[in-house]
């Protein structure tokens, strides 16, 4: 496995009198995209601000490539690209402006031009921030976070409130900064992108990290398997058949249900349940992170965030 | 620290591109400008106007010494005198003309105006003359002998000159105002004094025992806007500071702007002095419009010195701290606004900036020598008006102290973690 940019070991942070993260601890390789997913609350911001020395942490230890979060603040903020949670830029100044307003702060002279047709923004270059759609804005605020060239992104919830053309279009973008070479940390609490996007996740609730592993490992292990269902006349005999293969079988009026723990185990069946074919109709779906979520912790996140 | 121009820059050009921004720090103070230079200020010296009816006349002509008099009254330069036909009556002038009604002060000047100064100074002039030999009678122990005699003669000769001359008795000038006019009082006051010239000239007093002088404060010429252009300049750098910069810190922070620059290299440091620069850019911009302005519409001679400029900056970083104090603590851009508001608009009306402190009442005045406002504008008026840098020297003091605490306390307040 690659070098860990981030390294985050029984990491505590107290507000007054509640606990937004609780004891976690997970690492973040270089070259990955790597998302804590979770509802809103569960502590996903805290633990970035704390990673980008917005926060002090209450206990515990961060490394950020190689830095102490509490010690070496300068170092840390130095070698990384920032977009913050409903993240803002100078409503007044054009895109292009705001780039190179980050840039002299960071002291840095980037090739703007790359970077803005890079993430598709160069005809925007003139426009005012605040005149720009919510998505547009996402990719100027993603332009700023790349100005001084971080080799580590932290993109917290970047497509939150935008629609889905909007967000598909901002996966895009952050495909493109891993064939960069970036290494990625986002935030979100959408499932869906975090199954497309991301190459491994935390699952985190109500401050906790309840997993971290590779999306396919997640899937895997908490998915829920693969569901092979079929539907038709003489339904008993699939249904006598797919017991041969597996216990989990359910039978509803002309449908027969059977669940199946890993890929290789439905395939077997399912070559059978081809040959035996008497007009059935087969659907086979494999669970997501909808179904690692539930899994994990009984309940589902909406839309907006909120734990249903 | 070099991120201050930049950031600086940004401040900037966001506000210029700012409307209402612009609207706040200018349009408005120019506004009220105007309405209270005209109100208090006045454009120049006022001139009242006069109606003089001369029925003093000589074959149509006014005489000599009535048209000497009419001089007199002009050669002050307070009167715009118009004259008006003696054939005229004078109410029925005024229902004619309804206009008229407004500033009819009119001195009517007597027929028999010269004949009767004539006598009646001749008489004056002998009277004297015959009062000084009677003192000297009493002191003239030590006179010779022959001037005692030769001036007793002559006391006689003149006693009998007097009884041959007509009875004299003085002139009587007719003033006629308007019951409600409240400037009716100091015209007939000037007039008083010009009368009282002209009787001095008549019996040939030429030398004056007592004189007044009125001077100008400074040695500058200066009109009412001068006095009033300092007090406005520091009550809307105080103003743009505590409602401007307020609002502008708070918003920054509700949008998520001081969170984006928070997680930059910028130094905490760094961002508050570029948003005092930004506010001290602005107090100098504001001044420089005032001035250009009090200099086209009242005729301001004004000019800020580098004594004035020091000032403004320190009442500038002065008040902009404030404006960061507040924005950085309270955290709704409403309420955060609303403080603004509550704490500038009270002080810029107690400080005496808009008008003399003197005017209010006895309490408020204390109160204003509480308000780094009235420090403010009271050295800038020094040193603007008075030309004199030294009488700001208080001011110096407190705006120093003031400008280095506030500017503590702001970076105390800002936050740049737990944002």
């Amino acid at each position: 496995m690659s070098e860990k940019v981030i390294e985050v070991q029984d990491l505590v942070k107290v507000y007054k009198d509640v606990t937004a993260v609780d004891k976690i601890s997970f690492d973040v390789y270089q070259g990955e995209i790597f998302s804590l997913v979770g509802p809103n609350g569960a502590g996903k911001t805290t633990t970035v601000e704390i990673l980008e020395c917005l926060r002090n942490p209450t206990e515990g230890d961060a490394k950020v490539l190689g830095f102490d979060v509490r010690k070496d603040e300068k170092e840390i903020k130095k070698r990384i690209g920032v977009m913050p949670q409903e993240f803002n830029a100078f409503e007044r100044l054009t895109v292009k402006e705001n780039v190179e307003l980050i840039a002299k702060i960071y002291g840095v002279k980037p090739d703007i031009e790359n970077i803005l047709r890079e993430l598709g923004v160069w005809e925007a270059k003139n426009r005012q921030f605040h005149k720009l759609s919510g998505g547009m804005q996402r990719r100027v605020g993603i332009c700023m976070a790349l100005a001084s060239d971080p080799e580590l992104l932290f993109l917290d919830e970047p497509t939150t409130g935008l629609d889905p053309q909007a967000r598909k279009e901002t996966w895009e973008v952050i495909r493109t900064l891993k064939k960069m070479g970036k290494t990625v940390f986002l935030t979100s609490h959408y499932m869906e992108e975090v199954e497309r996007l991301c190459d491994r996740a935390g699952v985190m609730v109500k401050g906790k990290l309840i997993a971290t592993d590779k999306i396919r490992n997640l899937i895997s292990k908490y998915g829920g398997g693969i569901k092979v269902s079929v539907e038709g006349r003489n339904i008993e005999k699939a249904e006598k058949m797919l017991k041969s293969f597996t216990e989990k079988v359910l039978h509803e009026k002309n449908t027969v249900i059977g669940k199946f723990k890993t890929r290789e185990e439905a395939s077997k069946a399912l070559a059978q349940l081809y040959q035996l074919s008497d007009g059935y109709k087969i659907e086979i779906t494999e669970g997501g992170m909808d179904d690692v979520f539930s899994q994990l912790t009984g309940g589902r996140v909406d839309d907006r965030g909120e734990l249903i | 620290m070099r991120s201050i121009i930049p950031v600086f820059t940004a401040l900037i050009k966001g506000w210029l591109r700012t409307k209402t921004g612009i609207f706040f720090s200018f349009l408005f103070p120019l506004m009220l400008l105007l309405l209270f230079g005209t109100i208090f200020g006045g454009t120049g010296t006022q001139k009242y106007t006069l109606f003089i009816q001369n029925f003093d006349l000589e074959d149509g002509k006014q005489t000599e010494l009535s048209e000497a008099f009419i001089n007199a009254l002009e050669s002050t330069n307070i009167f715009e005198i118009r004259k008006l036909d003696p054939e005229i009556d004078i109410n029925t002038y005024v229902k004619e003309n309804p206009s008229f009604e407004y500033n009819y002060r009119i001195l009517k000047i007597p027929k028999g105006f010269e004949k009767k100064l004539y006598e009646k100074s001749m008489t004056i002039r002998l009277n004297i003359i015959l009062s000084t030999f009677s003192d000297f009678e009493k002191y003239s122990g030590s006179m010779n002998p022959d001037d005692l005699k030769a001036m007793r003669e002559g006391k006689e000769k003149l006693t009998q000159l007097m009884e041959n001359l007509p009875a004299s008795e003085s002139v009587e000038l007719i003033f006629l105002a308007e019951e409600n006019d409240m400037s009716a009082m100091a015209v007939e006051g000037i007039i008083e004094s010009v009368i009282n010239a002209f009787n001095n000239r008549l019996i040939g007093v030429e030398e004056q025992a007592m004189t007044i002088t009125a001077e100008p404060l400074a040695e500058k010429n200066m009109t009412p806007g001068d006095y009033y252009l300092p007090g406005y300049i520091a009550a809307f750098i105080m103003t743009n500071g505590v409602i401007g910069a307020t609002a502008t810190i708070s918003e920054l922070r509700r949008n998520g702007t001081v969170k984006r620059l928070a997680a930059t290299p910028l130094s905490k440091s760094s961002w508050i002095l570029s948003n005092i620069l930004q506010q001290t850019t602005l107090a100098f911009m504001l001044t420089a419009v005032m001035v250009i302005f009090g200099w086209i519409i009242f005729d301001v001679h004004a000019l800020p010195n580098i004594y004035a400029i020091l000032l403004i900056f320190m009442g500038a970083v002065t008040f902009s701290s404030i404006g960061m104090i507040l924005g950085g603590v309270i955290k709704d851009v409403e309420a955060a606004s609303g403080a603004g508001n509550a704490i500038a608009f009270p002080m810029m009306f107690l400080s005496g900036a808009f008008w003399p402190i003197e005017m209010m009442p006895g309490y408020l005045q204390t109160i204003a020598k509480f308000l780094p406002l009235y420090y403010f504008h009271e050295g800038l008026r020094s040193i603007m008006i008075m030309d004199n840098p030294s009488g700001a020297s208080l001011s110096f003091l407190i705006m120093g102290v003031l400008a280095v605490v506030f500017i503590v306390i702001a970076t105390k307040v800002t936050r740049w973690k737990e944002l």
